[in-house]
């Protein structure tokens, strides 16, 4: 009886470290067979890339912050801003589209961590507080309508720049997140905070830190959105939150952060909403159906992996 | 007393959590009229024991008599019914509901009128139950939350005694308590036996079982080992019983000397924080200084302050340097380490590895050019868990799964690694078992004679005097008294000092 109890508690261990991995088989098998054998295929590939870029730039961002117990309810809007100061600044000189994209965000980022920290507002309504003055903001910008850039930098949004800087983000997320002092702080200040401050983690510091490199991401994405699409609305980056954060769900990252997160479910949940997304586009699904099943995928993961056991207090 | 009747019989109980068996097939027979003693290391099943008896858990197998029926609990609330109370060892009461809410918990039903509840009915009745443990000094109507942790303990015994139980157990409350607390807690005890009720104690203090149990029931490691009778009691007996093999009185330092070495490496200058009001000392470089006092005499904020966890209202507390201590990460930066009284919440993550516990004080030094390679932290844990014998099975296994000694022992691990020159212990034997007790000890005299300095404090006065160089004794946040080490040092002469 004891053996059996002993092999029930790995089983469960490993349930929860394999169940993304699982999910994104699924994901893949199921379109593979409903797209008749389109979603694996190289011409895809690159359909997959472009999907998966924005999510998987905003979950390395994203993770740091989920690690530390926080969340950033305002990525959406500030992308938005930051698309939007992209295309402001693209009408001086086109170069100076990414400042005018990343300083902004920093910016936002700063915002989000002071109200945090030195106003001792919980994350999740502060973030939100910013997010409806960005969206404010980014209103008044947009008085006209919308805002374009020049046409000849929607030729710099190439497979190769997307590729490469997937791979250089994903990599410098991964040594902070797994082989610093930063990143194993961040998630020991997940675990306990008062733990981790009487330790020597600096948690003001680092709660702020978190938000500003999720600003200066987000607001790399406002520019890429803009080199994109070649325009900025009211819309751009309203998708964002939900495909960060589903993706984070998705990959198994802890809702409440701490020791158990783990760099890898940046990786894997992109992926999963990537091929998600993308065979829902060869499904022939539109916009709005996308949107629906996405919020019950969100809901059915946040059911799954959500750990009630360790909401009680363990004796 | 002659032989009286079996009022509570337990019978092969077993109980395990995951794969770590607690109870391996304990008896217990509790007796009308009589305070039985459950002793035994931590670790060793009695509250798991009791929380079965209490209704708290079930047990997996075995079987339990009450007043010769069988009997079973599902819940506390059923287990009240039956006339089982207990007080357990962690805080069981609501801050936010005040006094007499907090006694009535559960049962507020005997107050209601047509829906509508009768507080000042309430209000007078938790007076009334207050009186009768004589405890009149807490107000019924205040929050609970803004009583001290003393007299929160004082509403849980007021609580369980309000249920007029047949069967209170008390869980290893009396350290929480002062000497006036403890003497109303006794009080109870023997009115309960007067009254032909019986009462499980569990405490680590042996002198107290002995003097106040009837009979003591000793477990070691999940299995019933023996019961005595009062006229068969020794300490030597009891402590091999409880360890299983022979262990002298003597664990704290045998020597006799003082700290000589006048060079100072802390020092407070007339210091208001917290609870403290006007406090100046200095630490010494080789030096154990030992805080002791009531409850709710300052003494933990000594540490707190030391660490620059609270700031200091007015005065300045200086490290070696002479610059004022500000926060936790400054003070590590002058190699100060600090274990908290608390030990689960504050000293350590529970709710991961041992791993980030042992190097989360040190990624600086563990960084190579800033990175920190999985290698390093390994061999850093292998190094101080061998150094400290932490029973492990791997650094990647989560502390919350250990023993509160050898948590401990992590926690210390953390600091000896970080390479801390003073050490600031806040009670850092409580709750621990006599085999881990020691090596703290003797880990301590150790660091002492390496020239590292300790601040130690403690609610124990024994410790105290026996580990300290010097001693402090605080009194409502000021220091009533200063004590070098020596022979005719005494607990009744420090006592005089703290109330």
């Amino acid at each position: 009886m004891e053996n059996q109890k002993e092999r029930n508690i790995l089983s469960k261990v490993n349930f929860k470290t394999i169940f993304p991995y699982l999910g994104l088989l699924g994901v893949i098998i199921f379109f593979q067979i409903y797209s008749g054998g389109r979603v694996l295929t190289a011409s895809n590939f690159k359909a997959i890339v472009s999907e998966c870029f924005f999510i998987i730039i905003g979950v390395t961002g994203y993770v740091f912050i989920m690690a530390q117990g926080n969340l950033d309810f305002s990525i959406g809007a500030v992308m938005g801003l930051c698309c939007a100061t992209a295309s402001l600044g693209a009408s001086i000189h086109p170069v100076l589209a990414i400042p005018f994209a990343i300083i902004p965000g920093g910016l936002a980022g700063l915002i989000n961590g002071m109200v945090h920290v030195k106003l001792k507002v919980g994350a999740l309504i502060g973030t939100m507080s910013v997010q409806f003055i960005v969206n404010g903001i980014l209103i008044l910008i947009l008085a006209a309508g919308s805002l374009t850039a020049p046409l000849h930098m929607l030729k710099w949004y190439t497979m190769p720049v997307r590729f490469i800087m997937i791979l250089i983000i994903v990599l410098v997320g991964l040594y902070f997140f797994h082989y610093t002092s930063y990143g194993k702080s961040c998630r020991a200040m997940g675990t306990c905070h008062e733990a981790a401050r009487q330790s020597g983690v600096k948690v003001g510091a680092l709660k702020i830190t978190a938000f500003v490199v999720m600003g200066v991401l987000t607001g790399l994405l406002g520019f890429f959105s803009l080199i994109r699409t070649g325009t900025s609305t009211v819309l751009t980056g309203s998708e964002l939150l939900m495909n960060v954060l589903c993706a984070a769900l998705l990959g198994g990252i802890p809702l409440s952060g701490g020791a158990g997160t783990k760099f890898d479910s940046v990786i894997i949940g992109s992926l999963t909403m990537a091929f998600l997304t993308n065979g829902m586009v060869l499904m022939g699904l539109s916009t709005y159906d996308k949107q629906l099943i996405k919020g019950i995928v969100f809901l059915i993961t946040i059911a799954i992996s959500f750990d009630r056991k360790n909401m009680v207090v363990i004796k | 007393m002659g032989q009286q009747k079996v009022l509570f019989e337990a019978r092969d109980l077993y109980k395990s959590f995951g794969i770590t068996k607690a109870l391996k097939g304990v008896r217990l027979e509790l007796r009308s009229g009589e305070i039985l003693g459950l002793i035994g290391e931590n670790g060793s099943g009695k509250s798991t024991l009791t929380s079965i008896i209490a209704g708290i858990q079930p047990a997996n197998s075995g079987l339990m008599y009450f007043e010769g029926k069988a009997f079973e609990a599902k819940s506390s609330v059923e287990a009240n019914q039956a006339g089982i109370s207990m007080i357990l060892q962690e805080k069981s009461t609501f801050d936010h509901l005040s006094v007499a809410n907090n006694i009535f918990i559960g049962i507020e039903k005997r107050f209601r009128h047509a829906g509508i509840l009768d507080g000042r009915r309430m209000r007078r009745e938790a007076k009334k139950a207050l009186g009768e443990i004589g405890a009149d000094h807490i107000s019924p109507a205040g929050m609970l939350g803004n009583l001290s942790f003393e007299d929160g303990k004082l509403v849980e015994l007021a609580r369980a005694m309000a249920m007029d139980p047949q069967i209170l157990i008390i869980d290893e409350t009396t350290t929480a308590l002062s000497r006036s607390g403890r003497d109303i807690l006794y009080s109870i005890i023997e009115r309960m036996k007067k009254e032909g009720k019986s009462v499980i104690f569990i405490s680590h203090d042996i002198d107290e079982m002995m003097e106040k149990c009837d009979r003591l029931t000793i477990l070691r490691d999940g299995n019933y080992i023996d019961t005595l009778k009062k006229k068969d009691y020794s300490p030597q007996m009891i402590r091999k019983l409880m360890v299983g093999r022979e262990i002298t009185d003597n664990y704290y330092r045998l020597d006799m000397e003082s700290c000589k070495n006048p060079e100072v490496v802390l020092k407070a200058r007339s210091v208001s924080a917290g609870h403290l009001s006007d406090v100046s000392f200095v630490l010494h470089k080789g030096e154990i200084l030992g805080f002791g006092g009531l409850a709710d005499c300052g003494m933990h904020d000594i540490g707190r302050l030391a660490f620059g966890l609270i700031p200091a209202r007015s005065g300045e507390i200086l490290n070696e340097a002479g610059e004022k201590i500000t926060d936790p990460a400054q003070a590590m930066d002058r190699k100060i380490g600090y274990i908290a009284k608390n030990r689960d919440q504050e000293a350590l993550m529970v709710n991961a590895p041992i791993r980030d516990n042992i190097c989360i004080a040190s990624y600086k030094k563990l960084a190579k050019r800033g990175c920190i390679l999985p290698g390093a932290e390994n061999q850093f844990v292998d190094r101080w868990a061998k150094e400290l014998e932490i029973k492990m099975l791997s650094g990647r296994q989560y502390v919350m799964e250990l023993s509160g000694g050898n948590k401990q022992k992590v926690a210390l691990a953390k600091w000896l690694g970080f390479g801390a020159d003073i050490f600031i212990l806040d009670c850092p034997t409580r709750g621990i078992d006599i085999g881990v007790k020691t090596n703290i000890y003797n880990l301590m005299a150790k660091l002492r004679n390496e020239g590292k300095s300790i601040i130690l404090i403690s609610e124990e006065l024994p410790e105290i005097i026996g580990m300290s160089d010097r001693v402090i004794i605080l009194k409502d946040g000021k220091i009533s008294g200063e004590f070098r080490r020596e022979e005719q040092l005494t607990e009744t002469k420090l006592i005089d000092y703290m109330v």
